[in-house]
């Protein structure tokens, strides 16, 4: 007797369907899977086993193969273990065919025959063209994200034997938690007084989706600016959204109540982190790195002139791209990786350089801690500032800065005159179409070519001063031509920060 | 094999080139035997038979005397002497020609001098300009312009070819044309130390003079700064200190130019900057300041005219750009400073700035705004 029963198993952030054959035949009692499984897939034999012994159901003393088509994509993860059980009930005759049919299943069993969840759910839902996926319970907002199937929960084996059988109702899905008030998770703007030139940058960045690299000695306010500036992003929509949803899924990072993530995400990486981990990749399944899980969001580097240069310069292509491709001997797999990158970082080992004459490291040592960040990498920033400590006075009883809410206001409808213009923000504006949609005031112009004529500038560098001259003036609600204070504002908003030191 | 044709400045240099051969050891053993002789003994380990040369090889006379012998087996004196007359170094012991007689009779007198460049550089008057090698913006100008105004009016500008201020001087002296600059290095002629000054060394080698007690190949190894130092207070009439912190290497220089009476004169700097605690302490403690090139000249005794300050030619800032001028002050400061100290907004203060940058009244160095005199 032969079953097939459908499931997905994961690569990278996409859900591969995959179709579970179970085969009972007489011969010599054994039960083999094959199908390229990993070891977690191949240990699923002994899961089932104790999860129908734990529930009641017999285990055939016959001969078992279970293969997973198709043959040639590996399969990982335990995701496999309930579609398995089921399809050995079903060849078994405990279980009538009929009673599967159009039904994909997704789930890990537990030796006491519980079903559990498993990383991915989202991608694997949406893998599957069965009416009706059948998950673990605490995944139902997951797999509901995906929105074409009918998701039905079963919290063990027994369970799901009896809703399928007819025999009981369908268990209800768990009602999810309220959503918490937004308010309390997200840091406001307003804690963070005078700061004036880093409340810009943070704004500016929002606005046109620039790269941010803030400099300054400990206990300047990098960090705390940084953690303000998704709450300044508008929310996630539409594909963006369930994009967003199925990387965090497949990474099995925690996502929010309702299941979909709609507020951009913030990852601030540890600056331990391997280069794997931060692009993606890995042995033995995939897994999206952090550039990934902060698709549509903004990526923190804090300290990052503590990051191995390797590191730091495998940033540079998904910078550019959006997108990175991981290519490894078995598989090449494309993560998402369109991030806003916020950086932070002191200026020098001391952290005091700067301020005239309070830096005490060596100029060697000074070098060798700006090298870290490679030219390129410098280059791609477009808003380069440095922050300093706020003066004690507006610490201690100045007025609180602007709000969140109406900077965030700006922020959106910067961002829609942005679309108007058929980008996605303003850093994406082709260099070609500058002329016609960032226009310079005369003023504008001079300030610029007396840079160019200095050599402070590179023609890059104007293409670059332009974009982020045009989302100022969009955030100041003028759409025309850029005039001076914008260029002359951009242009202060990306200082050298490494400048060759000339001897004497 | 070493010749007889090595002279006695030969057979010096190479004692000199011995591992931990400072100017008192050196001094010790040229004092106990002439050089060839004092050759021969330490290449037979026997240099600290005499209780000179062991006192001043305490505590390890023992352990010295090995050494030395260890690196004179290695060593070739004839090679040594060979290099050296190659490079174009001229080797001078006390006595001999081209030794200053300031050295001569200086209570720490070097052993051995190495040179390059004319010795005449050092028929005139002297000044020494020293400071801290991480300088200001301002200190780095001051230094330009004292080295540049001195050297004008006829006087060698001394100096150590460092980082920061010992450049800027070098490099003021340099741009007037006038006197040539004279440089005291702590390593060999050959070590260019800091490597970013290796063209700046040439110069002040074409014009002027550059001196080391130390032979050729000899490492920049850091005890031979501050004994460096006191060739170049011993070397000038008035020691300028531009910027300096209080446990600067400069201080190293003040102490032996008041050791010898020379005269200190300090730039006076900002009471709230690190770099100039240790020159306003010299000025509290009655050193006479300098406010410019004058001030050395009517030190020294030169009389002179009253230097003429060239009239302001930047174009005067406007309106606009007045009140950043003044909110920046003479000290350096980021944008956020600026923004908080004139209460206007980023986007005001960045257009005031960039006019005035085009004027030429400020610069921007990785996010810092000076004010440029």
């Amino acid at each position: 007797m032969i079953a097939t029963i459908p499931s997905a198993t994961l690569l990278g952030v996409e859900g591969t369907p995959v179709a579970v054959e179970v085969h009972v035949s007489k011969g010599l009692p054994g039960f083999t899977v094959v199908g390229l499984p990993d070891a977690s897939c191949r240990e699923s034999r002994d899961r089932v086993r104790a999860a129908l012994l734990s529930s009641d159901l017999p285990w055939l003393l016959k001969r078992v193969t279970v293969n997973l088509a198709p043959s040639s994509v590996r399969k990982g993860g335990a995701g496999l273990d309930l579609p398995i059980a089921v399809g050995l009930l079903v060849a078994s005759e405990d279980l009538a065919a009929e009673a599967v049919a159009g039904c994909g299943f997704i789930g890990e069993l537990g030796l006491d025959g519980s079903i559990r969840r498993v990383p991915g759910i989202v991608p694997l839902v949406a893998a599957l063209s069965t009416r009706v996926v059948v998950v673990p319970p605490d995944c139902f907002a997951e797999a509901s994200v995906v929105g074409r199937h009918k998701v039905r929960v079963a919290g063990s084996l027994s369970e799901l034997l009896a809703a399928l059988r007819g025999d009981a109702p369908w268990p209800d899905p768990p009602v999810a938690a309220p959503a918490p008030p937004e308010a309390a998770s997200a840091p406001d703007l307003a804690d963070v007084r005078g700061q004036a030139v880093g409340r810009t940058a943070v704004e500016v960045a929002a606005a046109g989706g620039h790269h941010l690299l803030l400099s300054g000695p400990p206990g300047a306010g990098k960090t705390m600016l940084a953690r303000r500036l998704p709450g300044l992003l508008p929310p996630l929509e539409g594909d963006d959204a369930l994009t967003a949803t199925r990387i965090h899924s497949a990474a099995a990072v925690a996502l929010p109540p309702g299941g979909l993530v709609v507020r951009p995400p913030f990852r601030a990486p540890h600056h331990g982190a391997s280069a794997v981990a931060l692009i993606g990749g890995g042995t033995g399944y995939m897994r999206p790195g952090e550039i990934s899980l902060s698709h549509c969001g903004v990526l923190f580097m804090d300290e990052m002139c503590e990051f191995p240069a390797t590191v730091l310069d495998a940033l540079r292509q998904p910078i550019e791209e959006g997108v990175v491709r991981v290519c490894r001997a078995r598989a090449t797999v494309s993560f998402p990786a369109r991030f806003l990158l916020v950086g932070a970082t002191n200026p020098c080992p001391c952290g005091e350089s700067g301020s005239a004459g309070l830096c005490r490291c060596a100029l060697a040592a000074r070098q060798r801690y700006n090298r870290r960040l490679s030219g390129p990498l410098l280059d791609r920033f477009d808003l380069r500032v440095v922050v300093s400590r706020p003066d004690p006075a507006s610490v201690m009883g100045g007025p609180p800065g602007e709000a969140t809410a109406p900077v965030a206001a700006r922020v959106a409808a910067a961002r829609e005159l942005a679309r108007e213009r058929g980008v996605r923000c303003n850093a994406e504006l082709p260099a070609a179409r500058l002329d016609a949609l960032a226009p310079l005031t005369a003023g504008a112009a001079r300030v610029l070519e007396h840079r160019l004529r200095a050599g402070l500038l590179s023609a890059r560098g104007v293409h670059r001063i332009r974009r982020v001259a045009r989302t100022i003036a969009d955030l100041g609600g003028a759409p025309g031509p850029v005039d001076e204070e914008n260029v002359c504002l951009a242009l202060s908003l990306r200082a050298e920060l490494a400048p060759v030191e000339l001897a004497a | 094999m070493t010749g007889p044709a090595v002279p006695a400045e030969g057979w010096a240099a190479a004692l000199a080139g011995l591992p931990g051969m400072g100017p008192a050891r050196l001094r010790a053993v040229l004092d106990a035997w002439p050089p060839e002789e004092a050759w021969a003994h330490v290449a037979a380990g026997t240099a600290c038979s005499r209780p000179g040369v062991a006192l001043a090889c305490r505590p390890d006379p023992a352990g010295a005397a090995a050494q030395w012998r260890a690196a004179a087996r290695r060593a070739s004196v004839g090679d040594t002497w060979d290099a050296h007359r190659r490079a174009g170094v001229t080797v001078s012991l006390p006595g001999g020609p081209g030794f200053p007689d300031e050295l001569r009779v200086d209570p720490e007198p070097p052993a051995i001098l190495f040179s390059r460049g004319d010795p005449a550089a050092l028929d005139g008057r002297r000044v020494a300009i020293v400071g801290t090698r991480r300088c200001t913006r301002y200190g780095r100008e001051v230094a330009y312009e004292l080295g540049r105004d001195l050297a004008s009016s006829g006087v060698r500008v001394v100096s150590g070819l460092a980082l920061g201020v010992d450049g800027a001087a070098h490099r003021g002296a340099l741009a007037s044309g006038g006197a040539p600059p004279v440089a005291i290095v702590g390593s060999g002629l050959d070590v260019v130390y800091p490597p970013a000054h290796r063209a700046l060394w040439e110069q002040v080698a074409d014009a002027g003079l550059v001196l080391s007690e130390a032979p050729l190949g000899a490492r920049p190894e850091p005890w031979r700064f501050p004994v460096r130092n006191r060739v170049i207070a011993a070397l000038a009439e008035v020691v300028i200190v531009v910027e300096s912190r209080e446990k600067g290497g400069s201080r190293h220089t003040v102490e032996a130019a008041m050791a010898r009476d020379r005269m200190v004169m300090a730039v006076p700097g900002s009471v709230r900057s690190p770099v100039s605690s240790y020159t306003n302490g010299l000025l509290a403690d009655g050193c006479h300041p300098v406010r410019d090139a004058l001030d050395v000249l009517v030190a020294l005794g030169l009389s002179t005219a009253p230097s003429v300050r060239a009239a302001e030619e930047r174009p005067a800032p406007g309106p606009e750009e007045a009140p950043v001028l003044e909110a920046l002050g003479w000290e350096a400061a980021t944008l956020d400073d600026l923004c908080a100290r004139s209460g206007r907004s980023p986007g005001q203060v960045s257009v005031g700035l960039a006019r005035l940058q085009v004027g030429g009244w400020v610069a921007e160095r990785a996010g810092w705004w000076e004010r440029v005199t």
